[in-house]
């Protein structure tokens, strides 16, 4: 399946709620979707075009704002496709896909606890890899590598 | 009750904790907590070069290296636009499935230490040096290896090795009937494993769960034929695959798929054998980082003027479906690197094949997943 008869298949069920389809890497396409719309895009991705398998949720901060991706992948078209959204990055949070793909719930906590994106109505939103009670979100780009490592040497040779 | 198995315990071959809510003997609930091992790779990726993140590779994944090095560099040549010469791919394909028999006998070792089988695990540690002195061989290392490049790999075997490496599958190859007897001719072994740990392939699916656990539930997906990568297209392998979805149903999955990576190394040789040539690409950026090209043949390359990319890369890891995602910003250090673990979602799947069954049954069950929390917590 190519982008084109991606944009097509999804037009019809999502309208509007799709902003996109574009060629991607060497994916089915990536589509990009408005947020707002989230839990009905998983729906139509998984039911209508069979993508029954949920590879992995990531984040990435743009500074301006932070991207959420989805990769899935279908066995009948032995593809993968990506979904896509900006979010702002002031309040970024969006639906857990939770309820459509339950192989969400680990990527999502990562996702919150690293690039600080909430997932709402997510089952169990707790750290995952890094201490509880840690507020810090190491993914973003505010947050520099070399800066803590200095302080605390600064601290013990004190 | 809750207790914790973990994080220093024989179970979890890794720091984690597995917490388990427990009846008696009878398992209730359970929660993994990890993160033990986290070293934050994904964010350290963001300040090195391009190459440089190779070596960050062979951490991610310690007895998978050499795949997991493969992972990264298909997706940082689709985002850099970089094509490795043929010679290359067909190296790095060996090197996978070399690091597949290394990874599942390493698995076979600690496994059957789990349930109690001393001797099996000698057998699978002595062979598994075999794999590990082909790889000393050409690659300096017998752990982290560093080899491949953007671009191709860092140089090419050394005189004689594709029939020191025959040399050492077809010992390999007959020691298969050694491992099935000490095992599946073991009562104990049979007692302990069969009927256990059971997950479905309609599980498997909902819940991310991939590799030799979905193909032990009658679900023929391997990504080396679903979506061929590398030179798979090219080269003759069966799917390993069995019923049961159970820990034995697990173990002759991999067993199964040891025999066939040895069948596809043995066709990968032959083709390095009348196909010399370069292995790694010409002109490739100087800002690429680490040894890179033949003296006198790097470009030198603007960074501000390199063009902008993705790259998604999938893989058939030994542990199951391995992803990286890669952005070229147009700087030199990836913008952001994300990777997905397939270990990290067969944990995650806990609930699923632990409740229900006995807190002894949680060593081969969760043996029988074959953890690798470095990989888990990057």
């Amino acid at each position: 399946m190519q982008s084109e008869d991606l944009a097509k298949a999804l037009a019809p069920v999502l309208g509007d709620r799709v902003l996109g389809v574009e060629p991607f890497a060497k994916t089915a396409g990536r589509v990009r979707f408005r947020a707002d719309a989230a839990l009905d895009v998983f729906h139509a991705v998984k039911e209508t075009l069979g993508f029954h398998h949920l590879s992995m949720v990531g984040g990435i901060d743009w500074v301006t704002h932070r991207e959420v991706f989805y990769v899935a992948w279908s066995d009948a078209l032995r593809q993968y496709i990506l979904l896509s959204t900006d979010i702002p990055a002031e309040a970024p949070h969006i639906e857990s896909a939770t309820p459509v793909w339950p192989a969400a719930n680990w990527h999502e906590r990562e996702t919150w606890e690293l690039v600080d994106i909430t997932f709402d109505h997510h089952p169990d939103l707790r750290h995952l890899l890094l201490p509880d009670g840690y507020t810090f979100h190491p993914l973003l780009r505010s947050f520099k590598l070399h800066e803590p490592e200095e302080l605390e040497v600064k601290k013990r040779s004190v | 009750m809750w207790i914790n198995m973990g994080p220093q315990h024989p179970m979890t071959h890794g720091l984690w904790n597995l917490r388990v809510k427990i009846d008696g003997e009878v398992i209730l609930d359970c929660d993994p907590e990890m993160g033990y091992l986290h070293r934050g790779i994904e964010k350290i990726s963001e300040d090195r070069h391009y190459n440089e993140v190779v070596t960050l590779m062979d951490r991610t994944c310690y007895v998978a290296g050499l795949a997991w090095e493969h992972l990264y560099i298909l997706a940082a040549e689709d985002a850099l636009h970089i094509v490795p010469p043929e010679r290359a791919e067909y190296i790095r394909t060996m090197c996978e499935e070399f690091q597949r028999i290394g990874s599942h006998l390493m698995w076979y070792s600690a496994f059957v230490q789990d349930i109690g089988l001393m001797t099996p695990f000698l057998y699978g540690m002595r062979d598994r040096d075999l794999v590990l002195d082909l790889f000393q061989s050409y690659s300096g290392a017998r752990m982290t290896y560093e080899y491949m490049r953007v671009g191709g790999v860092r140089n090419d075997m050394p005189p004689g090795f594709t029939d020191h490496a025959r040399r050492a599958l077809d010992w390999l190859s007959d020691r298969f009937v050694e491992y099935d007897r000490l095992c599946l001719g073991s009562d104990i072994f049979r007692k302990r494993c069969d009927g256990l740990g059971v997950l479905k392939a309609n599980d498997c699916v909902a819940t991310g769960v991939t590799g030799p656990m979905l193909r032990s539930a009658g679900m023929k997906r391997d990504l080396r034929r679903d979506r061929p990568y590398s030179v798979y297209a090219q080269l003759e392998f069966d799917v390993a695959v069995a019923d049961a979805a159970d820990v034995t149903a697990r173990y002759l999955v991999r067993m199964e798929e040891m025999r066939q990576s040895i069948r596809i190394i043995r066709q990968v040789l032959d083709w390095l054998d009348r196909h010399p040539g370069p292995v790694l690409a010409d002109r490739l950026p100087r800002w690429l980082g680490a040894p890179y090209a033949p003296v006198g043949k790097e470009e030198y390359v603007l960074k501000r003027n390199y063009p902008k990319g993705v790259g998604l890369s999938s893989i058939e890891e030994p542990h199951g479906e391995a992803q990286a995602y890669v952005v070229n910003e147009g700087g030199e250090h990836p913008y952001r690197v994300k990777f997905r673990s397939p270990v990290f979602a067969n944990i995650s799947a806990a609930r699923h094949y632990l409740i229900g069954y006995r807190v002894a049954d949680i060593p081969p069950i969760m043996g029988s997943v074959d953890v690798c929390v470095g990989e888990v917590d990057r």
